[in-house]
């Protein structure tokens, strides 16, 4: 019964969002402030604003969450239902970040999304890679936040107002504007899986695949460049910040592409493009330009769609098969089931995968390509940012097409090569079951599941004509070539049946490891002697006092023997004492 | 006379009563020491009596009612010797330890059941 | 004369009171304590509280050693000697009963070393009578209910269970 009303009320207040997004589009921007209070000339207080990328945003997160609602009903009916009130609170805290216009009440929403993804990210609990990845989602994104904090003070006190409708860049010094920015940025790097605050997003995995849907579209990364796309103003008028962001967004970009041609598991594979594709966002955010903040936006909406589809449709994988790694998914592969068990599934996957490697047509090469075009004309202009932007956004679109073939021929075809290429994934595995599985039993998921998928998918096409069409033909051609590049030796590899993954990209470039390292090592080894101190110099103080009373009183013990004439003796005894030491004394 | 030979005799009294009651086993014999201790009690009153001499017979009254006292205090020990004699079969002041304290084990069985 | 005879009766107090706490036989022991007692009573006559020692003739020799002497045979007390009726700590307990003496005999000594006493020459019962029953009235009165008590007491204490 309330698990019912748990999740009437998630599709409710979701739909809810795109209502108000559906009334609030066209209307003029409004501003309302309340529950202000003045302290030494500081106003502090909370306040709301609607404008376009208000709305913008409203519609992305409503649509997402709804889609991920309702897809919920079919994948978690077997689980708590406070599931579905924690993802109604996540979309509220996203809602909140998006209308804010009080940095405060910003930092709200943001501080309740870090919660929710802990608490959503470690949805099975009883799992311990669920545990630990949300502990590491949590840790990660606090210490951003610990950035994001004094940015809000550093800027707050600087403009003297926390309104971000009042914060004028020309009125802030340029050490508070670099400054604050700069603390901000680190929120952002840390919200949205930036280097080097990257590596939570791929081990959030674990957690159920609509919330992975709802996190890596929706809400949670999207925040940052929602935040970056807010104060836009201020970024632009920072060029240290710009830069940094620049390269911050390069290496990102082209780190994560890399990872993701060498992960296994489909979830993972997705995880580093969302960490590759925000990236490509903030390198359009970095370039400082109304035509660069324009391309990052609408990558962002084209983005929420197709990767909120490939994150359901895996979600689909894992529902139905019970994994979405690779070598698991193979043994249906090779047997030609997957892709007729799950036609649904097969065909909604194939357009988001295309969206996302950037085939014309789709939503994703539409988006991409305004990124690229707004960085050409950047650099045109003699700027070497752009030229930085350019080249990395165009490595990473080859690359990006790479894994996303990779991973699309790999679970959905038998390769032509010899014996279906056993060996390209098992070799990791060599307990790997090589057996047939029954798959005659394998089905596409109920529709309440699928109907989502088809709207996302429908979404991902529809998306990309949305803004007007207005294509660059060098441009296209040229992305279009890149794409091919880097499909051809995906299709190559996988034609010969084999998937070489170079050691240094399984190992994600060995981050892992080093933050290890750096910080828990020396943490845990801080720990170990917090420990000992407590056990040894403070534990020990606490052991003495008791052994000394138990000592003491085993001595007392002795004296009780239980004779009486023994007592008096020591009465005795003790009067004379006590009469001579008078004596002494008072003499 | 000197004042101080009945208070010396009193303390001489006194301290062989204190030896008596130390140093003997049977419960008998400590009460006979009792005695003793009580009687160089009532020799400092009378002594202190005689010298003062305020009229009222202050030390003799309270040697008397001491001596009552005394008789009160035999009679109830005598009862207390008799029953540990019903009990233990013995008026060993040293072997009657009831009081002892129990082996720690021993303590945690009786506080177990 | 008084000092003499107070000489001799403290002189017979002090050698009997020693055989009662050494003696190796509790009836001797007994015994010496009536001769004890009645050297304490001779010391109180020399002090002319001829009153007190008769009280002390009559309740500690006629009744309270009688008393013990029917404990010790109502406790089966043995008549022969007992080489172990003074304990171990014997020499330990005369330590301290000499360091106690020495102690208040220096104290005693250090007070009333030049202090005279002067007795009154009659005899001092219609004193301790009038006193009793005029000014220590009260407490004699709570005194015999004390008595009763202790009576009371003496028969809860020694009377036999039913079952037994």
């Amino acid at each position: 019964m309330i698990a019912t009303a748990w999740r009437v009320l998630g599709v409710g207040f979701s739909l809810l969002v795109v209502l108000t997004a559906g009334l609030l589009a066209g209307a003029e921007p409004g501003r309302s402030s309340f529950l202000n209070s003045s302290i030494d000339g500081l106003t502090l207080g909370f306040a709301v604003r609607t404008d376009d990328l208000t709305v913008l945003l409203l519609a992305v997160v409503g649509v997402v969450a709804t889609c991920v609602q309702v897809y919920s009903l079919g994948y978690l009916h077997e689980r708590p239902a406070s599931y579905h009130a924690l993802v109604a609170l996540f979309t509220a805290a996203m809602v909140t970040v998006v209308v804010a216009d009080s940095l405060f009440l910003l930092l709200i929403g943001w501080e309740v999304m870090g919660a929710c993804s802990y608490l959503l990210i470690g949805h099975y609990w009883e799992r311990r890679d669920a545990r630990s990845g949300a502990v590491k989602a949590f840790l990660m994104t606090r210490l951003g936040d610990v950035g994001f904090l004094f940015g809000i003070f550093v800027l707050g006190v600087g403009a003297g107002t926390f309104r971000i409708s009042e914060l004028d860049p020309a009125e802030l010094s340029s050490g508070v504007l670099t400054t604050g920015t700069l603390l901000l940025l680190v929120g952002v790097v840390g919200k949205s899986a930036q280097v080097p605050l990257q590596t939570w997003l791929p081990d959030a995995m674990p957690g159920p695949s609509p919330v992975s849907a709802l996190i890596h579209a929706a809400t949670m990364v999207a925040a940052g460049v929602f935040l970056i796309a807010r104060l836009y103003d201020l970024f632009a008028a920072s060029a240290t910040t710009l830069t940094v962001l620049a390269i911050v967004a390069s290496v990102t970009m082209l780190f994560a592409a890399l990872c993701a041609m060498a992960a296994v598991e489909v979830k993972r594979v997705l995880a580093w493009s969302t960490v590759s594709q925000l990236a490509i966002m903030f390198a359009g955010l970095s370039l400082g330009t109304s035509d660069g903040r324009h391309a990052a936006l609408f990558h962002l909406v084209t983005h929420a769609a197709f990767k909120g589809l490939l994150f359901l449709c895996a979600g689909v994988l894992l529902h139905q098969i019970g994994s979405a790694a690779f070598v698991v998914l193979r043994r249906y592969t090779r047997r030609g089931r997957l892709r007729k068990a799950l036609p649904v599934t097969f065909a909604t996957m194939t357009v988001g995968l295309a969206a996302l490697a950037g085939v014309p047509g789709f939503a994703g090469f539409f988006s991409k390509d305004t990124v690229v075009e707004a960085a050409w004309h950047h650099a045109q202009d003699g700027s070497g940012l752009g030229w930085v932007v350019l080249v990395s956004v165009c490595l990473t679109a080859a690359l990006t097409a790479f894994y996303c073939l990779r991973l699309w021929l790999w679970v959905f075809f038998r390769t032509p090569a010899l014996a279906g290429g056993i060996g390209a994934f098992e070799d990791d595995d060599p307990m790997a079951d090589l057996d047939e599985p029954d798959t005659s039993k394998l089905r596409d998921a109920p529709w309440v599941m699928l109907s989502p998928l088809v709207l996302l998918a429908i979404a991902s096409v529809v998306l990309g004509y949305a803004d007007g069409v207005h294509l660059n033909w060098v441009v296209g051609l040229v992305t279009t070539v890149l794409v091919l590049l880097g499909a051809l030796p995906a299709y190559s590899l996988w034609s010969r049946g084999a998937d070489p993954r170079p050691v240094v990209l399984e190992r994600e470039f060995g981050v892992d490891p080093l933050y290890h390292r750096l910080f828990a090592v020396p943490a845990r080894w801080l720990a170990r002697l917090t420990v000992a101190g407590d056990r040894d110099v403070i534990g020990a103080y606490v052991r003495a006092t008791g052994r000394t009373g138990t000592l003491v009183s085993q001595g007392f013990r002795r004296m009780q023997t239980g004779n009486v004439q023994t007592y008096l003796t020591a009465a005795v005894v003790g009067v004379v004492a006590i009469a001579v030491l008078a004596g002494v004394i008072g003499s | 006379m000197p004042l101080i030979l009945p208070l010396l005799l009193a303390v001489l009294l006194f301290c062989i009563g204190v030896y008596g009651v130390l140093a003997r086993r049977n419960a008998i014999t400590l009460l006979m020491s009792f005695e003793l201790m009580l009687n160089a009690v009532n020799l400092n009153l009378v002594a202190f009596d005689a010298w003062r001499l305020d009229g009222l017979a202050t030390g003799q009254t309270l040697a008397v009612f001491v001596i009552t006292l005394a008789a009160a205090e035999i009679g109830l020990g005598l009862a207390i010797v008799l029953l540990l004699f019903r009990g233990h079969g013995h008026v060993d002041a040293d072997a009657a330890r009831d009081l002892v304290e129990q082996d720690a084990t021993e303590q945690r069985k009786g506080a177990a059941t | 004369m008084t000092t003499a005879l107070f000489c001799v009766a403290g002189a017979v107090a002090v050698v009997a009171s020693v055989i009662v706490v050494t003696s190796r036989r509790i009836v001797h022991a007994a015994l010496w304590l009536v001769v004890a007692l009645g050297a304490v009573a001779g010391c109180f006559g020399a002090l002319h509280a001829e009153f007190v020692a008769l009280v002390q003739i009559l309740v500690y020799v006629g009744a309270i050693v009688v008393l013990v002497l029917f404990a010790l045979m109502l406790t089966k007390a043995p008549t022969n000697p007992l080489p172990t009726l003074t304990s171990g700590r014997s020499p330990f307990a005369a330590a301290i009963a000499a360091a106690l003496a020495l102690l208040l005999g220096t104290g005693v000594v250090l007070a009333f070393g030049n202090e005279k006493v002067d007795p009154v020459p009659d005899g001092s019962a219609e004193a301790v009578g009038t006193a009793v029953f005029k000014t220590w009235v009260l407490p004699f009165e709570v005194l015999s209910v004390l008595l009763l008590a202790a009576l009371i007491g003496a028969i809860a204490l020694s009377q036999r269970k039913k079952e037994d």
